[in-house]
């Protein structure tokens, strides 16, 4: 025992005695190291730099003009990868450099609207070098990764070192890197310390229905996305060919909520879509999608934004307990979906099985049938309704004119009634308000009036008007005001609302921006935090959730309404433009979404709000519109209108 | 006893880290007294009012960024060890953007200009600068680490970049781009000054900030002749010098499409006949991208740039056909 510790002591003394000693070589091995690694990450610059090409654009009508940006050259005959951001369409002219150094004409041949990506030809006879690609399967978090352009100078690339952060990013579009990635080095690769490629320098969002931005605001960060060669690699015949990619539609809802959380059960299938060719049915729950397992709806997609239209996967399903398997070829555009409509308002307070009828629409679909308020629908086709919400739900599996059978219950008595379903009308609705359930109403100890919203940690101001006869009993509308810049008066908002919020049981809540006199898309978040708080305090029917703002408040009642679908159910977006850059997204069954524009005449904008109303019409968003005289006061019988409409959004 | 030996393998499993830090500490801990903290005027407009510098003789001369800051009766200049010294300024070159300082102390630590370095793409970098101000007194200035991404002229495009500097900078692959950094200094990773880094530059074609810093080869005749007490002009004209008869459309016997919008893109109208524009093949639609090598974006940008051209000099053109670049060379008088 005690010579083992001496043998111990000895060990000990003589590491002690190694590092004493060591200093200055660990310095100078060090010093050598790091000069390798310098060198090797330099050899791996200079091995790659002849594919990265610089591309100047020439003569857009652009207000602003875009500098040199970067290229891959992809195929020795110059078709050269490029970042769609950096390249407007409508640019005169591109100039590539070539091989030998020289300028050569290009010409854009297809997008990649999945990924963000341009292919270019670059008219040349030269030869270009290309580049090995790593295999997705090699990348690996943590190794070296170097981000080159071509824009400070056409003769050397500009580089930038980081690693690769994640290997899947972006719903599976992307690597993740921490080197600096910027309109510096957009369209140039990323490469690896042997300079193979790993992918595309190219701004990407998680969030590309949200429309306020396409990720470059993130330049310089320390993130940024390559999208994987080896993910475009397969489909470059098809894209030299001139037709573009875009993501791949499968045309089915699935339950809302939580999408880390809940399973992919599917709670609609669109007519006309993918999943309705490939027979899958409401209630299937989606447990594999092209060989990968899906415990979640995030991982479906994961899954599917790897995947582009066109591309067919096999999906396997469990269906009452069997597992169902299909092949199923993903679409570029579903035919837009149109919520089918039947023309009655439930009862928000009944809580028994069914749906009590508290309105019916003058000529409508429920009137002909000879539906009147106080009936219960009971049954839609062979599914026993529990309540409204699962109405809407059933309902969601089907288009304007398609045909089911109600039954309802009148006076004790269960009558079945064949009908056509019909369209959402488009005028604003005339309704009585809701009338308060019959039982007393519960203690309330919320306050009530003007409130202040704080939340820890964010700089803006936020209020809420609630209404002084807020009952917890009842589900209150929620209305987010965005202000228009500088117009952030409380009492006026209170003077204008409060008696409005009582009689159709809303809350208003409106938060400022940081800067009185303008909003930052990035707000749009602090809104969401605020509209969380509201909702875990108060009882907020999920139904009548509305932002509503003028002009720069407008435009970001849109972006937050589109952004949001989980939560938005209606804008009103007052002489506002519609900045969505990324397009509109498709109508979706299970999450609706209503637009009221509201247009002021001689307004510089007033056009493009009419040519957004018309492209939601062909997407098939149940969409209005009123017009108002200059200077586009909201009267108050407008406001009350307004909130009528508001009222109505549970409509069925 | 067990722990111990763990404790050990530990460690020696941390060396390489250790070894690193170790390697630029000593680095860093060899350059921080050369470095000086300069605060002068500022403060208003959200503008600061500090930056960096650093000493180059041991007559306490100190190199730093001309700017605002330095347009004060009052400069302070912190030393490392925490010393203030009121901060003379010896002179500036304000086309360069440098300005020399000298304090009443002597024998400090200092770079030599003779020994600056110049440094490669690729190559690892330290900046050393007080960024944000976050140093105060005698706290060391902040280190950063980068590779240098590029090295480019800064006038390769007309208008990119607003700075009256138009020499080679290094662009930095770190983010320098901060208040205060202005005036650092940037040494190669064994401590060599290599370059001064420069003011806050933001490239007007696509709003991204740059970071970089210019190299100090290209400062040092300037440098001295501040020194040397020689004056260097206070102002610089940027344009180059004008011709008194330049080359116009017309003489080169092109008409351009009507100027209607803000960037009409130059697409060539009509050729005169029997011009020199027709003589070398100018036809109309032609697309005008390049004259004399400079970018062409509209018909104004042409007008602008014939202008600089005098007419017993040619002008080349490289314009657009089609799918087609042709180069044109018309022949001055």
């Amino acid at each position: 025992m005690k010579s083992t510790i001496t043998i111990k002591h000895k060990m000990i003394v003589a590491f002690l005695s190694l590092l004493v000693l060591q200093p200055n070589m660990f310095v100078n091995a060090q010093d050598d190291l790091l000069e390798r690694e310098e060198k090797a990450l330099q050899a791996a610059v200079m091995k790659a730099s002849p594919s990265v090409i610089q591309l100047e654009l020439v003569g857009g009508l652009e207000s602003q003009e875009l500098g040199p940006v970067s290229g891959l050259a992809v195929t020795t005959d110059g078709f050269v990868l490029a970042s769609a951001t950096m390249i407007p369409a409508n640019i005169t002219s591109i100039l590539a450099t070539t091989p030998s150094g020289k300028r050569a004409s290009a010409k854009v041949i297809s997008h990649d609207y999945s990924r963000n990506l341009v292919l270019l030809k670059v008219n040349t006879q030269e030869t270009y070098t290309l580049l090995e690609a790593i295999p997705r399967d090699e990348i690996i978090v943590g190794q070296w990764s170097i981000a080159l352009g071509r824009t400070f100078s056409r003769e050397f690339t500009n580089q930038s070192v980081g690693i690769v952060s994640a290997a899947n990013r972006v719903w599976g579009k992307a690597i993740q890197s921490d080197a600096k990635i910027s309109p510096a080095n957009y369209g140039g690769p990323l490469i690896d310390i042997r300079g193979r490629v790993f992918g595309v320098l190219t701004p990407l969002t998680p969030n590309p229905q949200g429309g306020q931005s396409d990720g470059s605001e993130w330049y310089d960060s320390g993130i940024g996305f390559a999208v994987p060669i080896a993910d475009i690699m397969p489909h470059l015949e098809k894209l030299k060919n001139g037709d573009s990619l875009y993501p791949g539609r499968l045309g089915i809802s699935l339950t809302a909520g939580n999408i880390y959380d809940l399973p992919a059960q599917v709670v609609a299938v669109q007519p006309k879509s993918p999943a309705r060719d490939a027979g899958l049915k409401k209630g299937d729950i989606i447990v594999e999608l092209a060989g990968n397992s899906v415990t979640r709806q995030s991982e479906l997609r994961h899954i599917l934004g790897a995947h582009y239209a066109g591309d067919t996967i096999s999906i396997k399903v469990t269906r009452d307990g069997e597992i169902v398997t299909a092949e199923v070829t993903l679409a570029q555009e579903l035919e837009p979906y149109e919520h089918p409509f039947l023309g009655i308002l439930p009862d928000r307070h009944y809580d028994q099985q069914g749906v009590l009828i508290r309105y019916v629409y003058p000529n409508s679909i429920a009137e002909q049938a000879g539906l009147k308020s106080g009936d219960i629908i009971a049954r839609l086709n062979e599914t026993v309704i529990k309540d409204h919400n699962q109405l809407r739900v059933e309902l969601a599996n089907f288009e304007p004119s398609g045909e089911v059978q109600l039954h309802y219950l009148r006076d004790g008595q269960i009558t079945p009634i064949n009908v056509m379903l019909a369209s959402i009308p488009s005028e604003l609705p005339v309704i009585q308000e809701h009338p308060l359930p019959a039982t007393p109403a519960p203690a309330n100890n919320l306050a009530t009036g003007l409130v202040e919203i704080k939340l820890p940690e964010e700089a803006n101001d936020c209020h809420a008007i609630i209404p002084a006869n807020y009952r917890s009993d009842v589900p209150h509308g929620l209305v987010v005001w965005l202000h228009a810049p500088g117009d952030v008066n409380d009492d006026i908002l209170k003077q204008q609302w409060e008696m409005l919020a009582a009689k159709y049981h809303l809350i208003i809540l409106a938060p400022k921006a940081a800067d009185d006199n303008r909003w930052q898309p990035t707000e749009i978040e602090f809104i969401r935090k605020t509209m969380d708080n509201v909702i875990n305090t108060y009882n907020i029917d999920r139904n009548r959730i509305v932002s509503f703002g003028r002009q720069a408040g407008g435009a970001m009642s849109l972006i937050l309404g589109f952004s949001h679908r989980d939560l938005v159910r209606g804008i009103i977006p007052v002489d506002a433009p519609f900045p969505l850059r990324a397009g509109i997204s498709p109508n979706d069954p299970a999450e609706r979404l209503a637009i009221h524009a509201i247009l002021v005449k001689g307004s510089p904008v007033s056009r493009a709000i009419g040519n957004a109303v018309k492209a939601l019409e062909t997407a098939k968003y149940p969409v209005s519109r009123t017009e108002l005289e200059s200077p586009g006061k909201i009267t108050d019988a407008l406001r009350e209108s307004l909130t009528q409409w508001i009222d109505s959004l549970d409509r069925i | 006893m067990h722990r111990i030996f763990l404790a050990i393998f530990l460690f020696l499993a941390g060396i390489s880290n250790l070894a690193q830090s170790a390697d630029f500490s000593v680095i860093s801990a060899g350059v921080q007294p050369k470095m000086v903290k300069v605060y002068g005027a500022g403060g208003i407009r959200g503008l600061e009012g500090y930056q960096s510098g650093f000493l180059i003789s041991d007559q306490g001369h100190i190199l730093t960024v001309w700017s605002y800051v330095l347009d004060t009766d009052y400069i302070t200049v912190t030393l490392d060890d925490g010393r203030k010294f009121e901060g003379e300024i010896v002179g500036a070159d304000p086309r360069l953007e440098v300005a020399v300082l000298k304090i009443d102390t002597e024998g400090l630590e200092h770079f030599k200009l003779g020994d600056s370095v110049g440094v490669n793409p690729g190559a690892r970098i330290l900046a050393f600068s007080n960024l944000f101000k976050i140093a105060t007194g005698d706290e060391p200035n902040s280190v950063l680490h980068g590779i240098v991404a590029a090295t480019t002229p800064l006038n390769a495009r007309r208008g990119a970049f607003k700075t009256t500097y138009k020499g080679t900078v290094y662009i930095l692959d770190a983010i320098t781009n901060n208040p205060g950094a202005a005036g650092g200094a940037l040494t190669t990773r064994k401590g060599e000054l290599a370059g001064l880094l420069g003011k806050e530059l933001r490239n007007s074609q696509n709003g991204t900030w740059l970071n970089y810093a210019m190299p100090i080869n290209e400062l040092i005749p300037a440098i001295e002749d501040i020194i040397a007490g020689k004056t260097r002009p206070r102002s610089f004209d940027d344009d180059v010098i004008r011709p008194d008869v330049p080359h116009t459309l017309k003489t080169l016997g092109v008409r351009m499409v009507p100027d209607v919008l803000s960037k009409t893109p130059p697409f060539v109208d009509s050729v005169t006949a029997s011009s020199e524009a027709e003589k070398k093949g100018l036809r109309p639609d032609d697309l005008i991208l390049y004259i004399n090598d400079r970018r062409v974006d509209s018909c104004a940008t042409l007008r602008s740039e014939l202008e600089l051209i005098d007419q017993i000099d040619d002008v080349t053109l490289v314009i657009q056909r089609g799918d087609d670049l042709v180069e044109i060379i018309l022949q001055g008088e």
